[in-house]
């Protein structure tokens, strides 16, 4: 179902995603898709050994995919123009993430929709904050 | 500790061909099950002509190209206390199956700053510019990577 320019106002939230509980499956699967196999997400002793006292963390390359996810649940990927995350804190096993974002701008000139997103886990904590640019398509054409 | 002397530099650039089969490996570990990046009439039908890239696909050539290990260890940062500061992605056309990307890295800032809780850190920015079969730019990925002092 698309979503028109006409349609969205500054201040409007986009669909919200909740993702998890996040499983350690989940991080072995991830390391061997994107190729980041930093054992600091997939080895609890070299984990700890760290000094991460729980065990692996999550992948920040994860957070941002479900972002991702998202917001092309709500914005085709072609219209997608631009889209940046800051990492602000750790994910681990366990949590579930939700993403939600709001409209903080919308340009006449190019059609174009500006959010920013952010995942949180179950507690609230912010795990990445975002901003993503769309351009929409116009209602009559 | 990054080396100022090496912002600027630009290293060899990576080729990675894109394949079908990769795109839908990343949305299956994430666990998007939109149709449109793993079934090609589903795409055709949005638009598209074939199935995309998802938004964080160039995740996959930068790390099984090396890239960012590249550049860090030759801008002599300290890999052991690096962090994944943030991440940018300029899409600049569509990335389909059997797209042959070249990327360009470069390393393009190194800044000082300081923690709130007093620590030295640097910001390290690189960016890789990829570029198509066709010659269209692609897409640019924009890495900050924080190294703690």
């Amino acid at each position: 179902m698309a979503v028109y320019f006409e349609d969205v106002n500054i201040g409007q939230e986009m669909p919200k995603l909740v993702k998890g509980p996040i499983q350690k499956l989940q991080h072995v699967i991830y390391a061997g898709a994107s190729g980041d196999f930093n054992p600091l997400h997939t080895d609890d002793d070299f984990a700890r050994m760290v000094g991460m006292k729980d065990g692996v963390i999550t992948h920040g390359m994860f957070i941002m995919g479900i972002i991702g996810q998202a917001i092309t649940d709500w914005v085709p990927k072609k219209d997608l123009k631009k889209f940046g995350v800051r990492f602000m804190g750790m994910t681990k096993p366990g949590n579930t993430i939700t993403v939600t974002g709001n409209v903080v701008d919308k340009i006449e000139d190019g059609n174009i929709i500006v959010c920013e997103v952010q995942a949180a886990d179950e507690s609230g904590d912010i795990k990445a904050t975002g901003r993503f640019t769309a351009k929409f398509p116009n209602r009559d054409k | 500790m990054a080396d100022k002397t090496k912002v600027g530099k630009e290293y060899p650039p990576v080729v990675w061909e894109v394949e079908r089969g990769k795109i839908r490996e990343l949305v299956r570990a994430i666990g998007d099950p939109n149709p449109v990046y793993t079934d090609r009439d589903a795409a055709v039908a949005e638009g598209y002509k074939d199935v995309p890239a998802s938004p964080t696909f160039l995740t996959i050539p930068a790390m099984w190209c090396n890239v960012l290990a590249t550049v860090l260890l030759d801008a002599s940062v300290n890999v052991a206390m690096v962090l994944h500061g943030e991440e940018e992605y300029e899409y600049l056309t569509e990335i389909y199956p059997g797209d042959i990307l070249t990327g360009v890295p470069k390393l393009v800032s190194v800044e000082e700053k300081e923690s709130k809780s007093g620590r030295m850190m640097h910001m390290v920015t690189i960016e890789i510019d990829y570029t198509n079969q066709h010659g269209e730019k692609a897409a640019r990925a924009r890495t900050l990577i924080v190294e703690r002092m």
